[in-house]
């Protein structure tokens, strides 16, 4: 191991622990307000990227606007999934709804995924406008690309950090989180905060999408891993946890995931990720945070 | 001919996929999206071994199921003690994770596959054809039915069901809910595997496409489809997706590639569909061929011997139970009256009901306390102590519970009665302090470990398994019961079979104190809130448990009911229990005449009847606020 691959490792880490960082706090926001299991985050992220190659390619939209129409159509795809699928099996279910979301978000992913592929075709699709020439700080390269995609990132994450304190739509939201029968009492009404909350984790997750379209390609199965890595990073660092907690916890299982390339070959960085996982749950019912839990755990 | 044989077999074998993921998020409401993914493990493994070492078609399956089951063990250990999120972000970190090392490890065949894999092979014989491998799957498959359900339609089964409705409600009945979940898992994951070593065998490749998140997902959908915790349901389910790919290639034409884009969108669409309109699928839970013929095969349940005689005994004294004692106000205005009536019918109640259940067995002390005798507390509570972050809920309190008594625990809202009640049964875990049950120490037991030593408790929001029946739901809470393990349930039949008539026909008793008999079939989402807590009391009652905690039995009861609750309360110490109830309802304790203790800001600062409560004036103003 030398030094140089360890810090491209490093900056390669930041920059997908950032986007996994964008991922993770809006599907945080999305479950912890909600309760929805909302897998089908998948179809407001692939469907962005698609929208916005699309509306550029067919129509020449310029990229700042076909950028605007990915994020809409997300916008527009997540608070449908919520009016249309969630809320009325939430109203029949009630509170064991879990599961039967889960299972309907399943349906709406596979059948997404399947429907891009018929109407798109399986191949990838570009979206070009944002510069990708490269830099380097000593040895250590990147894009013009990635330092516009972590600022995005950032200040989007710190935006959404100062408006749900700051802001009244934000402290309602929060409200809503803590006590939603609270909130029902002193006149929030929950359904139009839901739908606030799938809006914005919706266009995050957009941009998010677009981002890695430009940089990479949007693909009919690109959503999975996006919103597994969003999953995950929003239970290692917890679902109602602070967004800058959650960028945390995001940021570290990219260097993780990244450095673990110092030692491994990259298709087994999976595993790495995967036992970070099944650690941390291991561990999570023991409150390894509490040493004094701790203790008295393993004394049980 | 060949070709439809063919589709039949992959019925088969999807069939044993959907079966045993029907046990786990039907039966036991844990979502898996890693189904496929443990088929892969098996699959692989009996692929590596046919392929590579050149090991016959059935050590493979063999030493293929044993790895999954291990695997499926080990993989769910962690996730399962925590919430049902983390199942389904552990099992999508698992699909992930198998795909990825089978694309990754050349010895495995990449992302094109494993090849070279025999024949299955039976006794020396290749099974070349599709019809020559249908009589082993068949059997198989017909041996994987039979297994699941057995599991399922059990005692066994049964307390998945509960752990799905309610895990914290299963603990306190004394079941090792975690203990469960990894057997199911691990169970489910080794038929998975088999499925997946099959299906491996029959087409000769291993692939990682075939074990996909999607392949999951349609996996998911067969058991939707056919119904949840309905396993003729999963068979149908499989039937029809699989079937769904060769209806779309031939019959519509569309082409391979395009068909096999449509089923999934279909098959997407429908699952959506299906959950908003239809969550119970198209044989939904509960029905059967028997269900469809009920006119002929009208089940009934088998009426025990105390039903006639305690109804002629609430007839001769002008109530039939258990409408009787709510109608009672009614017809007898005078508050007193009412009472002097449910006392009466609570009397008779009882005398029958408790002769009956003192002669079939014993409930917890074989003797019936006489009230000459001095007696000994059951629980002795010393110095508990438990704060909530800088909340003091529970500040050093001190709690005898004499036994075969009824003992109140009364005080404000907030006051940590029904914390305290948490730190007794293990829900809570306390700073510090004593809970000794019958001199041992329950101090950090689970709560079904306590459950077990004899003290279990019902919650003040009934917490009863509102899918199964009122019956189900007391028969679940015997403890000890031999068809809830897997080896009484494979090697003692018999005695499985002679217990689960005993569990019920005193579970019947259980309902009929409490009044319910006629309701055991019911399902317990469609008794009054009363019945259910009356139930609960049934509930509890059936843990053999001696010591009870009662968490509000009459809030939010109809007063109507409250005298049959008292009625039944009264009755309890008779059976050898000793009782400690959390209430608000002063008339209700002052009825049932037990000691009070007084809680304010978690502390007892007094013990009194209500009697002596309503004299005294500080503690009237502590609890009334006048």
């Amino acid at each position: 191991m030398n030094l140089h691959q360890f810090f491209q490792l490093f900056v390669n880490g930041t920059i997908n622990g950032s986007r996994y960082a964008l991922l993770g706090v809006s599907f945080a926001l999305i479950i912890s307000v909600t309760g929805r299991f909302h897998l089908a985050y998948v179809l407001s992220y692939t469907l962005a990227a698609y929208a916005a190659s699309s509306t550029a390619d067919a129509w020449g939209f310029p990229f700042p606007l076909a950028a605007l129409a990915g994020i809409i159509v997300a916008i527009a795809v997540g608070v449908a999934i919520e009016v249309v699928v969630y809320r009325p099996i939430a109203r029949k279910a009630g509170g064991s709804a879990l599961l039967t979301i889960f299972v309907a978000a399943l349906g709406l992913t596979i059948a997404a995924e399947n429907a891009i592929r018929l109407t798109w075709g399986s191949a990838s699709e570009n979206l070009s406008g944002l510069p990708r020439n490269g830099l380097s700080i000593g040895d250590v390269t990147f894009t013009a690309l990635d330092v516009i995609s972590l600022i995005v990132f950032w200040v989007l994450i710190v935006g959404l950090t100062l408006f749900l304190q700051r802001t009244r739509q934000g402290r309602l939201i929060t409200a809503v989180r803590v006590n939603p029968e609270m909130a029902r009492v002193v006149g929030i009404d929950p359904d139009r905060i839901y739908l606030l909350v799938f809006a914005i984790g919706s266009a995050l997750g957009g941009v998010a999408a677009i981002l890695f379209t430009v940089k990479y390609a949007a693909v009919p199965d690109m959503g999975l891993d996006a919103v597994f890595k969003g999953f995950l990073v929003a239970f290692l660092a917890g679902t109602a946890s602070s967004p800058t907690r959650i960028a945390g916890a995001a940021v570290l299982l990219g260097l993780v995931e990244s450095l673990s390339g110092l030692w491994l070959k990259a298709q087994w960085s999976p595993l790495v990720v995967f036992s970070v996982l099944f650690i941390y749950l291991t561990l999570l019912p023991l409150d390894f945070w509490r040493p004094r839990r701790l203790v008295s755990a393993f004394a049980r | 001919m060949e070709y439809q044989i063919d589709i039949v077999n992959q019925i088969l074998i999807f069939a044993m996929f959907a079966l045993s993921l029907n046990l786990l998020l039907g039966y036991a409401g844990q979502g898996s999206i890693a189904h496929a993914a443990f088929g892969a493990v098996g699959g692989y493994a009996a692929g590596y071994l046919s392929a590579k070492s050149g090991l016959g078609f059935a050590p493979s399956v063999l030493i293929a199921v044993v790895t999954s089951l291990i695997a499926g063990t080990l993989a769910s250990l962690p996730a399962l003690r925590l919430g049902e999120e983390y199942l389904i972000l552990l099992t999508f970190a698992f699909s992930t994770i198998v795909i990825s090392i089978v694309i990754a490890w050349s010895k495995l065949g990449g992302a094109y596959g494993l090849l070279g894999i025999q024949q299955m092979n039976l006794f020396g014989h290749d099974l070349p054809d599709p019809s020559d491998k249908f009589p082993l799957l068949l059997v198989l498959f017909l041996i994987v039915f039979a297994f699941c359900w057995r599991l399922g339609e059990s005692p066994f089964g049964r307390l998945l069901k509960a752990i799905r409705e309610d895990e914290l409600a299963t603990r306190s009945l004394g079941k090792n809910v975690y203990a469960y979940k990894v057997i199911v898992f691990g169970v489910t994951s080794a038929i998975a595997g088999l499925a997946g070593a099959l299906f491996v065998y029959y087409n000769q490749l291993a692939s990682p496409q075939e074990f996909s998140v999607n392949v999951s997902i349609s996996i998911i959908a067969m058991v939707v489809f056919g119904g949840s915790a309905n396993l003729f349901g999963s068979v149908l389910g499989a039937a029809l997706i699989v079937v769904s790919g060769p209806v779309l290639e031939k019959w519509v034409s569309l082409g391979e590639e395009k068909a096999a884009l449509w089923r999934l969108l279909l098959y997407g669409a429908a699952l959506v569909v299906l959950m908003v309109l239809r969550p119970q699928g198209i044989i939904p839970e509960r029905s059967s061929l028997r269900g469809w013929l009920s006119p002929l095969f009208r089940r009934r349940a088998p009426t025990p011997a105390l039903v006639p005689e305690l109804s002629a005994a609430m007839a001769g004294a002008g109530a039939p139970a258990p409408t009787a004692t709510s109608a009672a106000p009614e017809n007898a205005p005078a508050f007193v009256g009412a009472a002097q009536l449910g006392a009466v019918t609570s009397g008779l109640r009882q005398d029958v009901a408790q002769d009956r259940l003192v002669q079939q067995r014993e409930i917890g002390v074989a003797t019936l306390p006489s009230t000459a005798t001095v007696r000994e507390p059951v629980l002795v509570v010393r110095g508990l102590r438990k704060s909530f972050g800088g909340i003091t809920a529970v500040d050093g309190v001190d709690l005898d519970l004499p036994a075969g008594e009824v003992t109140g625990l009364i005080g404000p809202n907030g006051a940590g009665k029904s914390t305290l009640f948490g730190l007794f049964t293990g829900f809570l875990r306390p700073d510090a302090g004593t809970v000794l049950l019958r001199g041992t120490d329950v101090r950090g037991k689970s709560p079904d470990a306590v459950a077990g030593l004899g003290m279990v408790r019902s919650f003040q929001d009934v917490r009863m398994f509102q899918g199964l029946t009122v019956l189900e739901n007391v028969m679940l809470a015997e403890p000890r019961q031999p068809g809830e393990n897997l080896g009484g349930l494979f090697l003692r039949p018999a005695s499985v079979s002679s217990s689960e008539r005993r569990v019920r026909e005193h579970a019947l008793e259980y309902l009929a104190f409490v009044g319910l008999v006629e309701k055991a079939d019911w399902l317990t989402a469609g008794l009054a809130y009363a019945e259910q807590k009356l139930a609960a009391i049934a509930r509890v009652l059936a843990t053999g448990a001696e010591v009870l905690l009662l968490d509000e039995p009459t809030s939010g009861v109809d007063p109507r009911w409250v005298d049959s609750v008292a009625a039944v309360i009264r009755g309890l110490p008779a059976l050898g229990k000793t009782v400690c109830i959390v209430e608000h309802n002063l008339a209700f304790l002052e009825k049932i005449g037990a000691p009070c203790y007084f809680m304010e800001a978690g502390k007892i600062t007094a013990k009194a009847t209500v009697g002596e409560l309503m004299t005294d004036e500080r503690l009237r103003k502590a609890y009334f606020g006048v």
